[in-house]
């Protein structure tokens, strides 16, 4: 079994993307996220480069990995050409193929984003859909949204969109052959294993929270998830 | 035996070496592409570590090159240059040919462009200047305002612009502009009592023996503060101030400031001139574009090609006594080639 440490370093993109850091912290500056959040590329930078295995778990267990906006900007400011938003990526997927996001809170949300972004995408062929966007679950959208919700027909035909029917247009009902290609290269890519340890590793922990039995009947830990 | 010598550059490492060699009684033709000696010197006003005016080391050159035996070519560039044994030909756009025994490149430096790092903003706000604006400014004797002509109430400079930044494709240091944000601080300072300075840098390099001096002279005289972290970012206020972005590393926590004035301190790049010398001659490069010595320890005024030698900036990033020390070696070396030959 490879070390954390070791299977960072076989990843093609942390290769590409750490080069002898000198802690200038121009990521620092130039993060939106570290305008706003407790987070630090250049601490991320600084903790992959030390190659501390218990350091470098800890960090994936953290809400750390999960303020970054991935938007690259300390890509176009790095003097040693290094990239922490791509390091990020790569310590993202390695929390979810060890369950270590399951630790944190901003953690445990990819849950609602692998069944919301993740799943719509399959299921729907859009990364959002205006039926996965329950008003129970998405407070911020207002009281408004509710009712759009609810006569979300009437509101998309008057919008000029083809919610879900065939033909062309905004929102049109993506056909089965596509939907299926789309499956298909998330089959290939890994992108269903992924998704499948993020619903296994949500259940493990719902149960050791005492907020599931099986994985069927998640509710009450989604309900959690989304507002702790 | 020929015992004439082209040197292209008229700056400190050109002269320097032509004054030595006509010593050594050889004739020495000197061509400048500019009007006037000096090169980077020429415009430059005060220089560190001990503030000395730049009109001193001018005047030392002037004087230098007033003896029969030196020529000098103004307004002048080499077009082609060929060997025919142990003889170089070389050809300006002017239309003169020289047949001499050796060749002294000491094209020297160009400063950063600063415009390549768009994020500081200069060439798009007005007052984001240069080290090099600032020393041409005080060498003129304007008063240093903001473009509004107010007096700064705070300067800040930014360290290592186009320097040890793979962004820009210079990951070398280009050794003086540490000092010279420290020295030109210390000139704003002593020029606006009150008014509050800022030096942002990776490291400060500190390496001549008076520096150290130089820079805990400003911390604790010249209100300067050192902030280690790199601006990522600069905007331009309604008010015409500057706004800057960056991390104070040491405290780990992102700072924005808003300052009267920015100063970009300008690294050092190989010039045009040189390139288009390396090219005719076919001369090996360093990877960060500067001309490669034959060996760095023990020739390292020998060019990769037998005849043509190299001395000061073109070399490498170095100061005005480093380049007036490399040249004395030039010099030698090119003597003890010819005597040789």
């Amino acid at each position: 079994m490879p070390t954390i440490t070791e299977r960072l370093a076989q990843d093609v993109r942390f290769k590409e993307s750490i080069n002898s850091c000198i802690n200038c912290g121009v990521c620092t500056a130039i993060c939106a996220a570290a305008e706003f959040y407790d987070y630090s590329p250049r601490q991320i930078a600084g903790i992959v480069q030390e190659g501390n295995e218990e350091k470098i778990i800890a960090l994936l267990k953290s809400d750390t990995i999960w303020f970054c906006g991935q938007c690259m900007s300390c890509k176009t400011r790095c003097p040693r050409n290094n990239c922490v938003g791509i390091i990020i990526a790569v310590l993202r997927k390695i929390s979810q193929e060890e369950g270590y996001f399951v630790e944190s809170r901003m953690g445990r949300q990819q849950l609602l984003i692998k069944r919301n972004i993740g799943s719509t995408i399959l299921k729907y062929g859009y990364c959002i859909h205006p039926e996965i966007v329950n008003p129970e679950y998405h407070p911020e959208q207002g009281p408004t949204w509710e009712w759009v919700y609810k006569n979300k027909e009437k509101v998309y035909e008057r919008m000029n969109a083809n919610l879900d029917k065939p033909g062309s247009g905004t929102l049109r009902k993506i056909e089965q052959d596509t939907l299926q290609e789309l499956r298909d290269i998330f089959e290939v890519s890994g992108g269903v294993e992924l998704f499948d340890k993020i619903e296994k590793y949500s259940f493990e922990k719902a149960a050791e929270m005492g907020l599931a039995s099986n994985p069927d009947s998640m509710d009450n830990y989604v309900k959690y998830i989304s507002n702790e | 035996m020929n015992k004439s010598i082209v040197v292209i550059g008229a700056g400190v490492a050109g002269i320097e070496v032509a004054s030595i060699l006509a010593d050594m009684g050889y004739n020495v033709f000197i061509i400048e592409k500019n009007k006037n000696i000096g090169g980077n010197v020429a415009f430059w006003h005060h220089l560190f570590p001990n503030n000395r005016s730049a009109a001193e080391v001018r005047e030392y050159m002037n004087q230098k090159i007033k003896v029969p035996n030196i020529t000098l070519f103004p307004n002048t560039e080499v077009t082609d240059i060929s060997q025919k044994k142990n003889v170089y030909v070389v050809r300006t756009n002017k239309d003169a040919t020289f047949e001499v025994g050796a060749v002294l490149i000491a094209t020297g430096f160009t400063p950063f462009d600063a415009r390549r790092k768009e994020e500081y903003g200069y060439g798009i706000y007005d007052n984001v200047i240069t080290s090099v604006d600032l020393e041409k400014k005080l060498e003129r004797g304007e008063n240093i305002t903001t473009t509004q002509g107010m007096a700064p109430k705070r300067i800040a400079f930014v360290h290592c612009v186009g320097s040890r930044d793979a962004k820009v494709g210079h990951t070398y240091c280009s050794k003086v502009c540490c000092i010279t944000g420290v020295k030109q601080a210390i000139e704003m300072s002593k020029m606006f009592p009150d008014a509050e300075m800022y030096c942002f840098y990776m490291d400060l390099r500190m390496h001549g023996l008076e520096y150290e001096r130089f820079y805990k002279d400003a911390q604790e005289n010249y209100n300067t503060q050192f902030i280690r972290g790199r601006v990522s970012e600069v905007s331009e206020n309604k008010d015409k101030s500057i706004q800057l972005k960056a991390e104070d590393t040491l405290s780990g926590l992102p700072l924005k400031m808003k300052v009267d004035l920015l100063v970009l301190l300008v690294g050092m790049e190989q010039g045009k001139d040189s390139d288009k010398l390396c090219d005719i001659l076919h001369l090996h490069k360093t990877p960060e574009n500067f001309i490669q010595p034959q060996d760095p320890h023990l020739q390292g005024n020998v060019s990769s090609r037998q005849g043509v030698f190299i001395a000061g900036t073109c070399i490498q990033p170095m100061t005005i006594n480093e380049t007036m020390q490399n040249a004395r070696s030039a010099a030698l070396e090119i003597n003890h080639y010819l005597l040789h030959l």
